[in-house]
């Protein structure tokens, strides 16, 4: 059954998995002799890139990137899970703010951008603000699902040993809800993140990923370009990847958690 | 809640309960009667209920589904404080949760978020258990449940029968005056029955507190109970109730079980059929209720 | 902050009562009562009877309407175009073992990029036209479906496969009977988000270079420091976003009932 071309086997998947980008970049390189000068050739980035990195520009961006995206979500999300948490134990809060904040989060949340740029002034400020906002809503929605949702067969089990109600969160609510409270926390990250380039883009304040793209952009540069979107990948997918590990020990009590 | 005496360690007499002269354990429900709102309808599940348990005494329940004896225990346990007439333990008209009265539920209700020895430790949160002796407190109800070697174990590595005799001692634990078992073998498969069947009884026999068990299972209230009390349903009766006059621990063979297992199973098939629900598979298909 | 005037108070709960409406109204009587004190100065915040005002008039100039005309239409072929696109590789990916070791890794990789990150580079090779928003929308519109196409035909239960061999199903009704239905949901709610992102990246797209849209209309009114006109654009953006989530969800809802019924 399994021959030596087999698809089972990895090699041969990892082989036929480099083609589509080895063709890729064989039809830039093309495109790139044959036409106009916004293709820049594949060698042109691995120069481009190289030149980033000793000059510490590329280090500088990633930085001030990570910062701002951490920046925003540590104010974001940890005000996500308390509003979260607090609309689903207690009912008259979800009454009272649920409506507003189920409102401003139908705008996107870069159309806040202008307003607070009104606000605050185009700069560090507004991005911060942009940035917590967007990491503040899927920790704050999938907080107060997790704890709304908690099963009442545990609850019953609290009121048999004499939970009060600090011990009923303690010990109920907030591990039951921890599955969802870090799903939100997964997005808010993710949104943090995505936020975090979209305003860099938009204002093209201090230096960031953003920044430099949009630059990058204005002085048709495609071999920078692409250095930068790739790095912010690369810094995406690693920051994703360390937090699902620490969700995965975190949920290491659930039967196979994802 | 008493701190002194430990339980577990078998061939003790009277371990656990501390206060001493005082009743303990003694369950008696009179001219109960409970209704439900089912679609704005009022309904009645449990009428004129009329039984004493005395302390240290074991009770079965039995009867079909829907005649209302989980709502019964949940009655006694104190989830539901809406009823008409009186339920008390020891002479205290129960209308909330307690210490003194433990639950195991069909669903064992571990947090699955905690292991085995944490689960068992926070029936103890609320008790005046010194806290330096907690850890031989769960130790020992751990070894009384047979599950050494598992303190660590989350509850979804447990296996099913596993995971119930870590519910019972977790309800023991509080050293409860009642303990209430809300079909707690439901779930599990044949052999595991048995078995944890058994343990329920070496169990009982250490402890000898009072005990209540739900099931719908004949065999299984006849070969642990001192009585069983058969129920009807529409609305929940008691139909009546059998002495099993003999000693602990008893043998499944016995000929008396069987002939009282008889008894039972007619009474509870013949009458049945006033109910809307068929009576043909009333008592033999556990497993297919409630679930 | 900005409460919004125009917004039903849906979203926030499953039965509708007029008890739900009270704090929102509550906020905005605070907010035009501040600013009727003279505390803030129009070009920090305007009432919310300035914003209804300017809306009003913009639509007496039927100039809000081309904004959002111009939006909507670029998001409909964006997106049109870039759900056709997902479906179809999502489909070839599930279905083709060699499609997918082919691709996956590639698309993956992309995958990890945010959408918004291909906003520059959109521009430098199309330029600040319609083509370079159509394109853009997309983009964000194509990954969701593709990923959610691939997990729908993949997550169909095997054990439904075997059933169908039982029963000797031929393989149009076991398109028809099983493995449409099966994928239907899981394609829709893709389909759901890919269109709220889209809305999302289009907004950001227009705020960087457009000549018409509300997102343009914000960054105008940010330029001339009109805050009336950034705050309507708040208001109209969140409230189409709002109706597109919606209308998702609605066929959403009356699609899988089909199914269960």
């Amino acid at each position: 059954m399994t021959g030596l071309l087999s698809l089972s086997r990895a090699p041969v998947r990892f082989a036929i998995g480099l083609a589509a980008p080895v063709l890729l970049l064989l039809w830039w390189q093309w495109q790139a002799t044959a036409h106009i000068s916004t293709f820049a050739p594949p060698g042109a980035v691995g120069q481009a890139a190289a030149a980033l990195i000793r000059d510490g520009t590329l280090l500088n961006d990633m930085l001030a990137t990570l910062g701002r995206a951490f920046g925003g979500l540590f104010i974001g999300a940890p005000l996500g899970v308390a509003t979260g948490v607090a609309m689903g134990i207690w009912r008259p809060l979800d009454r009272l703010l649920g409506p507003l904040l189920h409102g401003l989060r139908q705008v996107p949340m870069i159309g806040w951008l202008p307003l607070i740029g009104l606000w605050f002034g185009v700069g560090e400020g507004t991005e911060l603000i942009v940035v917590s906002m967007s990491a503040f809503f899927p920790a704050m929605l999938n907080s107060h699902a997790g704890v709304a949702q908690v099963e009442r067969r545990y609850e019953e089990v609290g009121r048999i040993y004499g939970f009060g109600t600090v011990q009923r969160i303690r010990f109920i609510l907030l591990p039951a809800a921890m599955p969802l409270v870090l799903t939100g926390l997964t997005q808010s990250l993710a949104f943090a993140w995505i936020a975090t380039i979209g305003t860099e883009i938009l204002t093209g304040a201090g230096s960031g990923l953003g920044v430099t793209m949009q630059l990058a952009q204005t002085q048709q540069r495609l071999d920078i370009m692409l250095v930068t979107i790739a790095a912010t990948a690369l810094l995406g997918f690693v920051i994703n990847h360390l937090f699902l590990r620490l969700r995965r020990r975190l949920l290491r009590w659930q039967p196979s958690s994802l | 809640m008493s701190a002194d005496t430990r339980p577990a360690r078998p061939g003790q007499d009277h371990p656990g309960q501390n206060h001493p002269g005082k009743e303990r354990g003694a369950l008696s429900i009179a001219g109960l009667n409970k209704s439900f709102v089912i679609g704005g309808r009022p309904r009645r599940v449990l009428e004129d209920i009329n039984l004493t348990v005395r302390p240290g005494e074991f009770v079965s329940i039995v009867g079909a589904s829907g005649c209302g004896k989980s709502t019964l225990l949940r009655l006694i346990v104190g989830l539901d404080a809406d009823y008409a007439g009186d339920v008390r333990l020891d002479g205290q008209r129960i209308s909330t949760t307690s210490l003194d009265r433990g639950i195991v539920f069909q669903d064992h209700r571990l947090f699955p978020w905690m292991t085995l020895e944490q689960n068992i430790e926070l029936a103890l949160l609320n008790t005046d258990t010194p806290k330096e002796r907690r850890a031989q407190i769960v130790a020992d109800h751990i070894a009384l449940v047979n599950l050494k070697g598992f303190e660590k174990a989350y509850p979804h590595q447990l296996s099913g029968g596993m995971a119930q005799r870590a519910a019972i001692a977790r309800a023991l634990v509080t050293e409860p005056k009642l303990l209430l078992l809300d079909e707690p073998l439901g779930a599990l498969d044949a052999l595991t029955r048995v078995h944890v069947q058994n343990e329920i009884q070496r169990i009982w026999m250490t402890q000898r507190s009072t005990m209540v068990m739900v099931t719908h299972d004949v065999e299984e209230a006849l070969y642990l109970g001192d009585r069983v009390v058969v129920m009807s349903p529409n609305p929940g009766r008691i139909r009546r109730i059998v002495e099993v006059d003999l000693p602990h621990p008893r043998d499944r063979r016995s000929p008396l079980l069987h002939r009282l297992k008889d008894e039972i199973l007619a009474e509870l098939t013949s009458g049945a059929g006033q109910g809307e629900e068929e009576p043909t598979n009333l008592v033999h298909l556990p497993n297919r209720e409630e679930r | 902050m900005a409460s919004r005037p125009l917004s039903t108070p849906a979203g926030a709960g499953r039965r509708f009562s007029p008890g739900v409406m009270l704090p929102p109204l509550a906020l905005l009587a605070l907010w035009q009562a501040a600013c009727l004190t003279g505390l803030f100065p129009a070009q920090v915040l305007v009432p919310p009877s300035e914003v209804a005002r300017s809306l009003a008039a913009m639509t007496a100039s039927g100039e809000l309407q081309a904004h959002i005309g111009d939006s909507l239409w670029r998001l409909l072929i964006g997106f049109a175009i870039g759900a056709v696109a997902g479906l179809a590789f999502g489909s070839l990916i599930a279905l083709s073992r060699l499609a997918e070791t082919a691709l996956s890794p590639l698309f993956l990789t992309l995958w990890q990029v945010p959408v918004i990150a291909f906003v520059p580079m959109m521009v430098l090779f199309l330029g600040i036209d319609e083509p370079f928003k159509i394109a853009v929308v997309a983009i964000a519109a194509f990954f969701p479906v593709a990923l959610a196409t691939f997990d729908g035909i993949r997550g169909v239960p095997r054990a439904w496969f075997e059933v169908a061999r039982v029963y000797r199903t031929r393989l149009p009704d076991l398109v028809r009977r099983i493995l449409l239905p099966a994928t239907v949901p899981a394609v829709l709610t893709g389909l759901r988000v890919a269109l709220t992102r889209a809305w999302v990246v289009l907004i950001a797209a227009e705020l960087l270079a457009a000549d018409s849209g509300i997102g343009q209309m914000m960054e105008m009114g940010r330029q001339l420091f009109r805050i009336d006109v950034v705050l309507a654009g708040v208001v109209v953006s969140g409230l189409i976003g709002f109706l597109l989530d919606r209308g998702a969800r609605a066929i959403e809802r009356r699609a899988t009932r089909w199914r269960t019924a």
